[in-house]
């Protein structure tokens, strides 16, 4: 194997311990972070290491505690007005900074969008391999080295990727491909206060941000899920979609297609370029079920398919379907949630 | 202001099949285009060059036959093309690809640089991040919007899950516009026609670039594909009705679900 002359040498033996990057979000460890922490418990038992978080920011060091409950053995702050702003390059020095010093041998970091803009960075400035958005990982027996699964050629396959030779090897994966880990108070770990060493940030300044609200639960977040697709024809189909999901107390989302035909806003698409959904139930409505919306759905636990086509792909990936169009099926279904809600609670007069 | 777009020229994932009686995948007679959010970095390109001057140059790194997506980038109004084309280079994943592309840049006198968001084959997001940090410029992704705002800045406005940022940078810069953040124009013909009477594609092989080949293609990867796989079903109970009675079935389901508790009625 050769090695390109203008790397540093690296001992990959010299390697251990399975570091979180953990991103501080309003205040609190992100919902992606904690979930790479799962994960990497998972890994660190297989490889019989420690879990190490790693916490960049200012007024950060109380969140080291809750970093260790969610499963690290090692919390890694670096607490810095320097760090108050988050900018790409600035924090992916700090972080390879650190993996300099301490050496760990894998680096997960939630994909979320700050996530990926700034992780490749990480992974150039220590001449190693990065993998994105991986929805599993692998130890290889032999080699005992971590690889990530990811799905590739627009999703139509995964690949297993593995970095040779190089240390840390670093994947990201998409917020909600895996659980978040119960919180254990009883867990005890380290606290260490480091010093990253880091460039000045020169050339980028943040001026203004605007903060918007979601106004409704993100979807990410939703128990149960109305999703619609092209085939609801249009932007009034999501109208009838919204009166189901406030029957049901759900939240609407929709496929690629109908954020593209202007829709449904950007933040809710389902599938490999939008978002991974964990409802109990997913209503897929007028979606035919392409590989990358399947991609999406994979962690709810029931999804009920809405088409008019009996050959639609969704019927083959669903848990139950109801074949007919869907401005027939949906106040149907609507009808039907109120008779129920009716019997079991008479008294009711909202039902 | 000189720009540089990065292209690549992809597969059309969406018209890929898999063959249902030996479970491949079909990839023979899937045409190629331009990875489709590169269409509105050459159109955020365009509509600055539009506005304040200058250049328009693009550049791919792939196999000759990507000449064709080059085409269609001088066709929507580009001045130059590049094209990046070796077989030391094959096999490159993002850190090989990166550098190689940041070396062929590097050759070129630019203001701003832009990418796409990713690309639509292999997705990862990485080569605008990565090629930044060759080049040592700052960046930034998921730019909606930019304006010159004189003396070697630019402003640029950018959407995050839950904000819109707005951020000053000094040129050289690179920006990864975002997906769905323009209405990329069309090719005129006109435009393209430039292929055929001037030289305006440039091909670049390692002989120009001189680069080590331990650095570059699959020497210069610190990751392989170990194998592929297809995605895994996920076991569904698939129960499918045509319902002839449809009140019936949708309170035959709804009471499914309140019985599986998943819905609470
Ligand atoms: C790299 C890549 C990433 C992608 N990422 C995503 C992603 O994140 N999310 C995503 O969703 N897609 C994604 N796609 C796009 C994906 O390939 C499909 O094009 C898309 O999911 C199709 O959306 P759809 O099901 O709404 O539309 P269509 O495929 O057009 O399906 C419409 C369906 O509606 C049905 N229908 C029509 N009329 C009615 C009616 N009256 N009642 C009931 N049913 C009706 C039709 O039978 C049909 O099955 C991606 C593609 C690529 C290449
Ligand atoms: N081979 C390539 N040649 C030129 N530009 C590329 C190449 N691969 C990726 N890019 C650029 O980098 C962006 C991100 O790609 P990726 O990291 O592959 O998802 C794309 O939208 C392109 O603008």
């Amino acid at each position: 194997m050769s090695i390109c002359s203008e790397w540093d040498k690296i001992n990959p033996a010299e390697y251990e311990g399975i570091w979180v990057y953990l991103e501080v979000e309003d205040g609190a460890l992100s919902e992606g972070g904690l979930q790479m922490l799962g994960v990497a418990r998972n890994l660190a038992h297989k490889k019989e290491t420690y879990v190490g978080g790693v916490l960049i920011g200012r007024d950060v060091s109380q969140l080291a505690r809750e970093a260790i409950y969610y499963g690290a053995d090692k919390v890694f702050v670096a607490d810095d007005k320097r760090f108050e702003e988050y900018y790409a390059a600035l924090y992916a020095e700090a972080l390879a900074s650190l993996a300099k010093e301490y050496k760990p041998e894998v680096i997960l970091v939630s994909g979320t969008m700050r996530g990926r803009e700034f992780t490749p960075y990480v992974a150039n400035i220590l001449r190693t391999g990065i993998t994105a958005d991986c929805t599993s990982f692998e130890v290889d027996q032999a080699a005992k080295d971590v690889l990530g699964v990811r799905p590739t050629f627009g999703a139509y396959l995964i690949a297993h990727i593995r970095t040779l030779n190089r240390r840390p090897a670093i994947f990201t994966a998409r917020p909600n491909v895996f659980p978040t880990p119960e919180k254990n108070l009883a867990r005890e770990g380290e606290i260490i206060h480091t010093q990253p060493k880091v460039a000045d940030v020169c050339g980028v300044k943040i001026i203004n941000r605007t903060r918007f609200s979601r106004g409704t639960v993100p979807i990410e977040k939703a128990k149960i899920l109305v999703s619609g697709g092209k085939g609801l024809g249009s932007k009034e189909g999501f109208t009838l979609l919204q009166e189901f999901a406030r029957a049901i107390g759900g939240e609407v989302s929709g496929s690629r297609k109908a954020v593209d035909a202007g829709w449904i806003n950007h933040d809710k698409q389902v599938g490999q370029s939008g978002k991974t959904v964990r409802s109990d139930i997913y209503f897929a409505v007028g979606i035919s079920g392409a590989v990358q919306h399947l991609y999406g759905i994979r962690e709810a636990r029931c999804v009920v398919a809405v088409n008019q086509d009996p050959d639609a792909p969704i019927f083959n990936n669903c848990d139950y379907g109801l074949v007919g169009d869907y401005t027939e099926v949906i106040p149907a279904l609507i009808k039907a949630v109120k008779k129920l809600q009716k019997q079991s609670n008479p008294e009711n007069k909202n039902a | 202001m000189n720009i540089v777009v990065c292209v690549k020229w992809v597969p059309n994932t969406t018209s890929v099949n898999i063959d249902q009686k030996t479970g491949t995948l079909i990839r023979t007679g899937v045409p190629s285009v331009i990875n489709p959010h590169d269409l509105h970095a050459l159109e955020m390109a365009l509509t600055l060059k539009d506005r304040y001057g200058g250049s328009v140059t693009t550049i791919t790194m792939a196999p000759p036959s990507a000449k064709l997506g080059l085409e269609h980038a001088i066709g929507m109004g580009c001045d130059k093309a590049m094209l990046v084309t070796d077989m030391v280079y094959a096999g490159a994943d993002t850190l090989a690809t990166s550098y190689t592309l940041a070396k062929a840049i590097s050759r070129l006198k630019f203001d701003l640089m832009l990418v796409g968001q990713e690309t639509v084959d292999s997705s990862t997001a990485h080569i605008g991040a990565q090629i930044a940090s060759w080049l040592h410029i700052p960046y930034l992704y998921y730019v909606v919007d930019v304006k010159y705002l004189g003396g070697g800045k630019i402003w640029a406005k950018r959407l995050l899950e839950d904000a819109y940022e707005e951020y000053e940078l000094t040129l050289p810069a690179l920006l990864a516009a975002a997906m769905h953040s323009t209405k990329p124009r069309r090719v005129k013909l006109s435009h393209k026609l430039r292929c055929r009477s001037e030289p305006v594609i440039e091909v670049w092989n390692n002989k120009t670039l001189g680069l080590e080949v331990s650095c570059v293609g699959l020497k210069g990867s610190p990751t392989i594909v170990k194998k592929t796989s297809f995605v895994p079903e996920v076991p569904r109970k698939k129960v499918v009705c045509q319902p002839r009675d449809l009140d019936e079935a949708a309170e035959w389901l709804v009471k499914r679900l309140v019985e599986e508790r998943l819905l609470k009625i």
